[in-house]
This record gives C-alpha cells, sequence and structure tokens, in this order.
C-alpha cells in the first residue's frame, strides 16, 4: 500500500491523505472534512475484511494498514486502475462537502447525521484543579561500597547494562542511509549529497518522582545535547513531545488526580521554558493519559513520562561524532558543571535498592536530594560553542553523560573504543564542595565529554572560552580506566572485564 | 541478449521489495543504466527482458515473508513473467540475487541449479539463533570459483539483515559439492580470516560459513550480505575510525559486485 500510495503521490493522483487510527473512518474523514466544511459517506461501499458488520462497526472500526485519501473526482478513475494494477484494495466511499454536516449512510440509508460544529467544537471543555506539594526526597543511604565496586553494581543494572541483543533485532541499515546507528542516528537526506540528518531521544521517568518540570526540562536538554555532539547544528532543530501519563483526573478510583494533574502542568511549563530557551518547535507528539491499571485489586499507575525525540540537519554527514576515542594520546576533555544533583539518578536508586535487599523503593518520592536543575538558556550559548567546534572538525569524539553520570559515560566510551582512559577528577569543573560520589555520578545536564587530538587542542580551547571546560584527562593504552581523585586511584579497572560485566546481563534476551 | 552501449539493469520492486534505491544507485555509481519495474508491470509485460544485461532481485520482505522469506515471489516470478527468468540467464544475461532475492533465487531452483531446474536442492532459512540479526560480517572470496560476480573481492565488510539466511542443502555430499566446484563464492570468516559458524561472525549458522552461491555458468549470484548497503565508505560502522587512521576507502567497498557485473557485460 505504501509502495502504491508513493507511486500515486508522485502522479499527482490526490490531494489529502490521513491515516485511519483510533476511531477509524469517523476520525480520519471526520478531520478531513473540517477543510471543506462536511462530508457525506456511503459505508456499504467500504472494502470489508469480513462480512456481517453492523454500520457503526464500520464507521469505528480501527483495523490497521487502511489510508483515507481525497481524491479530485477527474482522477478518481486514473487512481483506482493503478491501486488495481499494484493489487491495493481501494474504493471510493464518498464525497467532501460544504454542508456543515457529517453524513454518514449505510446502503443509502442515514445512520448518521452531525454537525460538524459539533464534531470539532462540542467536547465542553474540562474544569480541573491540580494541586502541587512538592515531595521531599528521602536522604542517601550510607555507601560502604568503593567507587570501583559501585561502577561494577551500576553498569550491571538493567537500565544501563548493554541492550545490543535487542537493537540488533531491528533493521537500523534500511535504505543504506544511516551513517551513525543504531540510536543517536546519523543518516543522509540524499545518497549523492553530504547533507544529513541527526536523530536523537530524551526520557527520564525518575526525576518525575521528585519534579515533573525538572524531569521535562532535563529531557529536552538530553534530547538537544545528544543532537548537538552528533553533529546537528543548532538553529534547525525541532522535536516530537510525547507524553505517557497516569490519568491526572481526580475521582473516587483516582483519589490523588490534584497531584497527578500538577505533575502535568509542571512538565508543560518546563517543556515549554526549554523548547522555548533552546529555539526548538514542537512539530508533532502524541499523548497518551489514561496508563493505570487494577491488578489484584492493587492499582498501578505508570509514572509520569515524557520522550522527546528530536531531529536536526548536519551540512556533512562526514563531520558526525560518535562517543567512542579514535586514538591513543588524545586528550580527554569535560564540558559543563557538575553539581550536587543525584536525587533521583541511577546511583541514588541503585544505593538504596541495595538498603532494600535489592528491592525498588516506593515511588511516592524519590531518593537522593535535587535532580538535575537545567539552565536552557546557559547552555544554548555553550551548544552554539560545541557545534563550531565539530563543524572545524575539532573533536575525535563527543559523549554525552546523562544516565549514570560521568563515570558509566567515561566507562561505555572505553568499551567503544576498545582503548582506556587515564582521568584526574580534580580537574572537573564542580559546584563548591562537591563530593566524589556526585563527581562520578551525578547527573547533571549540560555537560560533554569530549576527546580532541593534541594539535587541535589549543583551537578547541579557544572556542570553548568562557565555558566550564577542563582537561580531564587521556586516551591511554588499551585495558585500563584509571579514575584519580586527590591524588589517589579510586578505580582502576580492566576495560574488557568491565565491558563483559555491563554486556552479561541482557546478552540474550 | 542486446549488445547496447552502456548495460542496463533491471530492477524489480513492489510487494515489501524495499532496497531498490540504493541497489539503483550502486549500479548507476559503476556506469549502468538502471529501470526500476514494478513486478505487476513485468507480469503485464510492459518491457522485455532481452533489452537487460542484468537482472538485480533486491531485498526486502516480498508479500510479508509469509510462507517462508521468498516464498510467494519466487512463485509468482516462475508462474507470471511473460519471459522466463531462466530463459534470460541461458541467453547470456547476469542475475543476482540479494538477501530476499536470495531466498527468492534458491526458492525458484536457479541456485544451484546444478542437475536442471526440476528440484529445489538448496533452501535459505531461519537463523539458527531463532530471531533477526543486523550486523557487519566479514566475507572471504574463494579464489577458485567462478561467480563472476565476486571476483577480486579478496576480503569484504558488508551488513546483513535478515531472519532467514541458513543456507541448507539437501545432503551434505551437495554441500561438499558446491564447495569443491566453487559455487561458495564468499564465506563468511573470524576475524582470523577463517570460515567460521561462530555467531556472530556466522551470523546464521550456516554451514561452513556459506554466505552465497552461484550457479555453473557463474552468472547467477545469490547471497545474503547486502554489497549495495556499502555503496559509501561512510556506512561502515568503524569510519570515523578508518578516517582517523587514514584507511577510509574512496568510494563504497560493496560496488566490487557491481563493477564486476559492468565489466563483464562491457567485455561479453
Amino acid at each position: 500500500m505504501t509502495d502504491f500510495l508513493l507511486e500515486a503521490l508522485d502522479q499527482g493522483l490526490f490531494t489529502s491523505i490521513t491515516d485511519n487510527g483510533a476511531g477509524g473512518l469517523s476520525s480520519s474523514v471526520g478531520e478531513m472534512a473540517r477543510a471543506t466544511g462536511g462530508a457525506t459517506i456511503d459505508l456499504a461501499r467500504a472494502k470489508l475484511k469480513y462480512p456481517g458488520l453492523m454500520p457503526w462497526e464500520i464507521l469505528l472500526s480501527e483495523a490497521q494498514e487502511r489510508m483515507t485519501v481525497g481524491i479530485p473526482p477527474d482522477l478518481l478513475d486514473a487512481f483506482l486502475a493503478l491501486a488495481a494494477r499494484r493489487e491495493v484494495e481501494a474504493a471510493a466511499i464518498g464525497t467532501f462537502t460544504d454542508s456543515g454536516y457529517f453524513h454518514v449512510l449505510h446502503d443509502e440509508r442515514t445512520v448518521a447525521l452531525l454537525e460538524m460544529e459539533f464534531l470539532h467544537d462540542g467536547l465542553p471543555e474540562m474544569r480541573l484543579s491540580a494541586r502541587w506539594n512538592p515531595p521531599t526526597a528521602r536522604p542517601l543511604p550510607a555507601i560502604e561500597l568503593s567507587p570501583e565496586e559501585a561502577l561494577r553494581e551500576i553498569l550491571a543494572r538493567e537500565n544501563i547494562a548493554s541492550k545490543e541483543a535487542k537493537s540488533r533485532q531491528y533493521d537500523h541499515e534500511v535504505k543504506a542511509r544511516t551513517v551513525i546507528k543504531p540510536f543517536t542516528g546519523v543518516f543522509l537526506v540524499d545518497y549523492e549529497r553530504p547533507e544529513g540528518v541527526v536523530l536523537s531521544e530524551g526520557i527520564n521517568p525518575w526525576y518525575s518522582d521528585l519534579d515533573t518540570r525538572h524531569m521535562a526540562m532535563a529531557v529536552v536538554d538530553e534530547a538537544v545535547r545528544r543532537l548537538v555532539a552528533g553533529g546537528a547544528r543548532p538553529g534547525t532543530i525541532s522535536a516530537l513531545d510525547n507524553f505517557c501519563w497516569p490519568d491526572p483526573v481526580e475521582s473516587e478510583i483516582t483519589p490523588d488526580g490534584q497531584y497527578k494533574l500538577a505533575q502535568l502542568v509542571r512538565a508543560c511549563q518546563g517543556l515549554h521554558e526549554a523548547c522555548v530557551a533552546f529555539g526548538v518547535p514542537l512539530i508533532s507528539g502524541k499523548d497518551s493519559m489514561k496508563n493505570d491499571s487494577t491488578r489484584g485489586g492493587v492499582k498501578i499507575s505508570i509514572p509520569p513520562t515524557l520522550l522527546l525525540s528530536a531531529m536536526g540537519r548536519i551540512d556533512d554527514v562526514a563531520l558526525a561524532q560518535t562517543p567512542e576515542p579514535k586514538a591513543i594520546g588524545d586528550l580527554l576533555y569535560i564540558v559543563g558543571e557538575t553539581a550536587a544533583e543525584l536525587g533521583a539518578s541511577e546511583f541514588a536508586r541503585w544505593i538504596e535498592s541495595r538498603h532494600r535487599d535489592g528491592t525498588d523503593a516506593p515511588r511516592d518520592a524519590a531518593v537522593g536530594g535535587s535532580p538535575p536543575v537545567t539552565d536552557p538558556v546557559l547552555m544554548r550559548t555553550r551548544y552554539g560553542k560545541m557545534s563550531q567546534a565539530i563543524a572545524e572538525g575539532v573533536p575525535a569524539s563527543v559523549k554525552t553523560p546523562s544516565l549514570g553520570g560521568v563515570a558509566v559515560a567515561l566507562a561505555w566510551m572505553a568499551f567503544g573504543a576498545e582503548l582506556g582512559l587515564k582521568v584526574d577528577l580534580d580537574a572537573q569543573p564542580v559546584t563548591d564542595g562537591l563530593d566524589l560520589w556526585n563527581r562520578l555520578f551525578s547527573e547533571s545536564s549540560g555537560r560533554f565529554l569530549v576527546t580532541v587530538p593534541p594539535s587541535r587542542a589549543d583551537r578547541f580551547e579557544d572556542i570553548m572560552a568562557g565555558e566550564p571546560v577542563a582537561r580531564l584527562g587521556i586516551v591511554d593504552d588499551p585495558g585500563r580506566l584509571v579514575i584519580t581523585f586527590e591524588g589517589t586511584t579510586i578505580i582502576d579497572s580492566d576495560v574488557p572485564e568491565l565491558k563483559n560485566i555491563w554486556q552479561a546481563p541482557l546478552a540474550r534476551f | 541478449m542486446a549488445k547496447k552501449q552502456t548495460p542496463r539493469v533491471l530492477i524489480p520492486t513492489g510487494f515489501g521489495l524495499n532496497c531498490e534505491r540504493e541497489t539503483a544507485l550502486a549500479c548507476r555509481m559503476v556506469g549502468f543504466e538502471t529501470d526500476l519495474v514494478h513486478i505487476s508491470d513485468l507480469s503485464a509485460g510492459q518491457v522485455s527482458l532481452s533489452d537487460y544485461g542484468l537482472v538485480v532481485i533486491i531485498g526486502g520482505f516480498s508479500f510479508g515473508d509469509h510462507l517462508g522469506a521468498g516464498k510467494v515471489l519466487s512463485i509468482r516470478l516462475l508462474n507470471t513473467l511473460p519471459e522466463s527468468l531462466c530463459d534470460f540467464v541461458d541467453g547470456g544475461g547476469l542475475l543476482l540475487g540479494i538477501c530476499n532475492g536470495f531466498q527468492t533465487l534458491a526458492k525458484m531452483r536457479l541456485l544451484p541449479r546444478l542437475d536442471g531446474v526440476d528440484t529445489q536442492t538448496v533452501t535459505v532459512t531461519g537463523n539458527e539463533q531463532g530471531c533477526f540479526h543486523d550486523g557487519w560480517v566479514t566475507l572471504a572470496e574463494n579464489p577458485g570459483s567462478h561467480c563472476i560476480f565476486t571476483r577480486g573481492l579478496d576480503r569484504l565488510d558488508l551488513p546483513v539483515r535478515h531472519g532467514e539466511g541458513r543456507v541448507v542443502t539437501a545432503s551434505d555430499d551437495l554441500r561438499r559439492r558446491l564447495l569443491d566446484e566453487g559455487h561458495v563464492p564468499i564465506r563468511y570468516v573470524d576475524p582470523l580470516g577463517e570460515p567460521t559458524m561462530e555467531f556472530p561472525y556466522n551470523p546464521n549458522g550456516s554451514p561452513d560459513g556459506i554466505a552465497g552461491l552461484c550457479d555453473t555458468t557463474g552468472r547467477v549470484f545469490g547471497l545474503m550480505p547486502h554489497p549495495e548497503a556499502y555503496h559509501s565508505p561512510l556506512l561502515h560502522p568503524q569510519w570515523p575510525r578508518q578516517k582517523r587512521e587514514g584507511t577510509l576507502p574512496a568510494d563504497g567497498p560493496g560496488l566490487i559486485v557491481f563493477r564486476n557485473a559492468f565489466n563483464y557485460l562491457k567485455e561479453a
């Protein structure tokens, strides 16, 4: 069907198109009819998968792989002829009108007649109350393990562990356009031209346990930062916001509706503020607002979740950046300040679950203090400089620390390159008096880890002038990830062994 | 086969085949002129096979892989085309099947076609590990093969992306005969360059690392990896490192398969 529609499009055989999703024909035709002010359809003309459907079933059926297409009458024969040649079922079911009515017949008998005005604007607006009671974060429990033991255990957690087995089960080479794959994607727009599109995602439902506003802003930052790290030019970035939310309407089964609604309001506020500051229009999106289930008498609501899918342009895909270091002797930099922001972090959740014999704590609040607080105005300037450095071909690799902080990001860089890293955390730009755990595992927004060949180090520092940037270490001989702080070696791990710890949990699923 | 200034390629499309654009690109890059023609238009006799030097049955998931990958398409191509692909090959034409195309040619009995086309002796079926796999593999050429597509290929990295890529022969004797008589032009190899059964170097458990097959003429070739998907050096997963190390190829190494076909037709 898609091949046929693309061919029909190239031949100019239709002028409008909508897919049949929720609500089936009632929704697709009803939406399209807004353009003319009405429509008349006869359901008896629709192709059916099997006989015996009632008219209302035909109107509302959500059977998949169907499109509703608007065709000028003089092109109808050509459209239907091409459909027949391509073995695609198609039928003319009605006409767009300016009658002001959505008129539905079945075998010439009227089965529905609704005013367009009612159809589109008839739903009364809901009036709801929201109440924001900021949750109090539980303090971090005592930490009895060494940093090295902490890193090993965190690398094996399911949200950090390698997803390779799964990501290889989908085709990330499709159309032979993907230059960077499979996740942060860079792909060619046109095979024989250098321009590309960079794709990325930002998501973090855990911060919602503390504040959905900070969650939304961190999610926008993560998506934008990953795009910039891949090589996308700021100013060309747009995004889709996808909400997956628990029921936020107060009722007998949702007594905490006012709080959940406040979470929704604050997420929208944060999303708006971050997108305006970054200059990122939200060009589409989707919401799903009733993600609750009662199982065995227990109500389960999913955490407020915002997935931001972003895309931006790169002028030349050959300048795209990947996270893994490329050569021994390259210098390792960190850009951006690390703050005491372990709230709801992977580290904080790990240490708390350890104290609970491996079970997760209840999600009515979270552990570990403040979540990352994002300042998109500050970061926009920084990302402009990073983009310039990449456009000039200065870095050799760019990585964006997020879940698991700098420690996990460094381990991933070493895994990707199968090279070692020698890192000194004393140089790390941090807020006053920041402790070692925060330096390693805080998930502060706005940060990059960058490797730069020594010959381009001066240029990199020139471009980054004015930003919190520091030389953190060097790409070293294969085999070891070595991290020191205040003159002491706190992590000295065999990279292949760490990689095995990271790959083992989800190696086959 | 008509002699023409520039060899032409016919690329049948539609019904879930989906590699037509990059395959046409790869063909154009080595000098071919290309025609993309929907299979329903082929059935309607809108083109003549005699105008073409090469037909490529491309990758995708024709007819949703129902009844087994390539099965429905093989029935369709055997029974609805006004001219037979078998006659096209016997008249000197080249036939290349990539991924879904390889599965189709095996099920059409055009590969390996040792003793006529009446019996199917080889199939391409479900990966041993039981699921779809996307990854890059290294292939080694069998220099003793008479396949015209793999000449000088030596060692080549290509992506595979399939759920049904394991080559199964009707008997072990047949498999040995295929290996001994040059019908296995390329095999999956491990980092030491040895034909391998080890996943993921061998992505589907194909015996003896068989990655592709050719017929007795060497003019019909099917393979699971996608040479068209390495039309640019920037598609290799290690290109950023190759660029840094100065080993980035000048053009797409996968083009060699198409270039060999072009040169063969130019010289024919």
